[in-house]
């Protein structure tokens, strides 16, 4: 039992560092796990069930500005993402915020093909993001159904 | 609140401070309520800014303070400053994702006591409650200095009445503060730049027309400050707008005018120089009264020319003709400032060497459009001397460092600059390539047509966590944000050093 309890946290914890590595989330990411305690256990996942509604939003309003048969709206779409940077940045999403910032420059530039490609870009971001967290808050239920203390991550 | 609750929360505070967050984006709402739980303020949060208004007026005393974010759909985060500035009197703390410093210098302008960049830091909000603090030590000490002067002040007493929590602060303090003022010597006011914007945006506000040194005096809002200084400079202050606007007309007839230089409204622009090339001194382009920027006050070119060099790049979004333009200076020999502070008369004689120089130099701009700079030349560096042109306390000059350098499109109506997030950006882009290539079976790319048409729901994804212990760190989530908090709150960080310990926790 504790020998499982071991390899899932070491599991666990492999990923969470991974998950940085590879450059999905930032500091941010950090600070809100340190704002979730017993007040307020399930913090982050509340706050990350916001951000992904928020993505979806957002991206299908971007989507609708840039379908437009005629002129399209970059303003729009640029207030649009704006608003997702802001969340993203503000829950650690670093990928996601990277690409809003490329996003913004081709927004600015009026680069219709290019926004729809960094549209697809963040589409398929935020929901690689999405299933990157889920796993991770699978594994900290595994940890906990076998007993254990999901470990804290020391990311230096 | 009655004044029981009223006397028990002064003695915590900052515990319990009453905090108003306003910001539409829900997830960035939730955080920053958390974070101002984790503080121990009290917490009103809203998702729209009119409700933040309702609520606001429904009860003046309800709020000691007041965090908005900028881009609000249903109202500008700039009015609802200036709104609650005025309205409340109460210190609002912009939040924002641009990093841009023309919008922090626009949230100064408007009245913003801080400006934060998203995301915020729970550091960045522990020290909040200073500005409450100093916000009523400064209606303290107006009090006391308005009513030193023999002026019917019952209507300003009667809107500080209505705010109970600062008055009970008056009062505990106002016999120390009656002792002290028979010590006081009045001394010279020196108008500093921060000073002279404050008045700018004073006047700016009752209206050019409208300017009575007492309305200037109560806007202002800086203790020391008597109605004779502001009275002497408002008097000044219109000599010189007169001088120049009879000389601009006489430039108007040289090319097109902008329109923008005539309106009163413009007066704004005085303070952060609107249109073009402000060839001087690049303590000059930093008008806000948190002027990024630190220039000895020797005003010939020579010797400035390098610091400003570097920092010319400030192409910044032409609003309303009160944000400034980046452009290249013009040569340096024509142009020789009087270091003299109070030159603005005897710059009468600069004036033709100025209108000169524009019209030979400016890379990129084309010559119908120089010759209107002049005037901008001349107001500028006039409004600069005269106001007794003095190095501010915020020492920066590390925006040069990170490059801010927007300039490529200059009159272009959008907001958006380019971000300056270079490192993360690259990275990420690199990033997001290589997952690409990675998920590309997993994902493919829809197309604009699917996207819209796909409807993908939020299954709850989160199912309950476990508690994580708290032993992150956290380190600086970006360099941008800790440099223009830095920027806007250096004085106030530095006098803002209070031990934990001395919070009482209230459950």
């Amino acid at each position: 039992m504790d020998a499982h309890v071991a390899q899932l946290q070491m599991q666990y914890r492999n990923y969470i560092l991974s998950l940085y590595q590879q450059g999905f989330l930032d500091d941010q990411f950090t600070e809100l796990k340190s704002l979730q305690d017993d007040g307020s256990p399930d913090f982050v996942a509340e706050v990350l069930s916001l951000f992904f509604d928020d993505c979806v939003k957002l991206v299908g309003n971007m989507a609708r500005a840039l379908d437009q048969t005629g002129t399209v709206d970059f303003c729009q779409v640029g207030a649009n993402v704006h608003q997702l940077k802001g969340s993203s940045s503000s829950v650690g999403a670093k990928r996601v915020k990277g690409l809003c910032i490329n996003f913004k420059e081709l927004c600015e530039a009026k680069n219709y093909e290019g926004c729809v490609r960094c549209l697809q870009q963040v589409d398929i971001e935020y929901k690689t993001l999405k299933a990157k967290l889920q796993d991770m808050f699978n594994l900290e239920k595994q940890i906990v159904q076998a007993g254990g203390i999901v470990p804290q991550v020391d990311i230096n | 609140m009655t004044v029981e609750q009223g006397v028990q929360a002064v003695d915590q505070f900052p515990v319990g401070m009453r905090v108003l967050a306003v910001d539409d984006d829900q997830t960035c709402l939730l955080i920053l309520e958390t974070l101002l739980h984790r503080c121990q303020y009290h917490v009103t949060t809203t998702d729209k800014a009119q409700t933040a208004v309702e609520l606001l007026r429904e009860n003046k005393n309800k709020f000691d303070l007041v965090i908005s974010d900028v881009d609000m759909p249903d109202m500008d985060g700039f009015k609802l400053l200036e709104l609650v500035g005025l309205e409340m009197d109460l210190p609002v703390i912009m939040l924002s994702a641009h990093s841009d410093p023309k919008y922090v210098m626009k949230g100064v302008k408007h009245g913003a006591c801080d400006y934060l960049l998203k995301p915020v830091r729970i550091e960045e909000l522990k020290n909040i409650w200073q500005h409450v603090v100093r916000k009523s030590k400064l209606k303290k000490m107006k009090g006391i200095v308005t009513n030193g002067e023999s002026e019917g002040n019952s209507d300003q007493n009667g809107v500080r009445a209505n705010r109970k929590r600062k008055d009970q602060l008056e009062e505990k303090d106002e016999e120390e503060q009656e002792q002290e003022r028979g010590n006081d010597k009045k001394p010279r006011v020196i108008w500093t730049r921060e000073l002279h914007n404050k008045f700018l945006a004073a006047v700016d506000h009752v209206g050019i027309m409208n300017a009575v040194p007492k309305k200037i005096l109560d806007l202002m809002n800086v203790d020391n400050l008597t109605r004779e200084n502001v009275a002497s400079h408002l008097q000044k202050f219109r000599l010189a707008l007169k001088k120049i606007t009879n000389e601009a007309k006489q430039q108007a007839n040289m090319a097109a005018a902008n329109s923008h230089f005539m309106q009163m409204s413009s007066l704004k622009g005085f303070g952060s120089f609107h249109h073009s090339p402000i060839p001087l001194g690049s303590s000059q382009f930093h008008g806000g009264a948190a002027t990024m920027r630190h220039y000895p006050s020797n005003r010939t070119f020579a010797g400035m020319f390098p610091h400003v060099s570097s920092s010319l790049p400030r192409n910044l979004h032409n609003d309303g003709g009160h944000m400034l333009q980046g452009t290249p200076f013009p040569p340096l020999e024509n142009l020789h400032i009087n270091s003299n502070n109070k030159a603005f008369p005897s710059f009468a004689s600069q004036q033709s060497s100025l209108l000169v120089a524009p019209s030979m130099v400016l890379e990129g701009h084309q010559q119908s459009t120089s010759p209107s700079f002049s005037p901008h030349l001349e107001i500028n560096k006039r409004l600069e001397d005269w106001s007794n042109n003095i190095p501010q306390s915020n020492v920066h000059s590390e925006p040069d460092a990170l490059g801010w350098n927007m300039f490529g499109n200059s009159t272009n109506q959008t907001y958006f600059c380019r971000d300056t997030e270079f490192g993360s950006s690259s990275a990420a882009q690199a990033d997001s390539l290589q997952m690409k290539q990675q998920h590309e079976n997993i994902f493919s790319p829809m197309t604009v047509a699917q996207l819209l048409r796909s409807s993908s729901a939020n299954e709850g994804l989160f199912m309950g966590q476990q508690k994580l212990e708290n032993g992150f760190m956290a380190s600086d989530a970006g360099s941008l944000d800790d440099i223009v908090n830095s920027m806007m709150t250096q004085q106030e960080q530095s006098q803002a050093e209070f031990s934990e310990g001395d919070w009482v926790w209230v459950a």
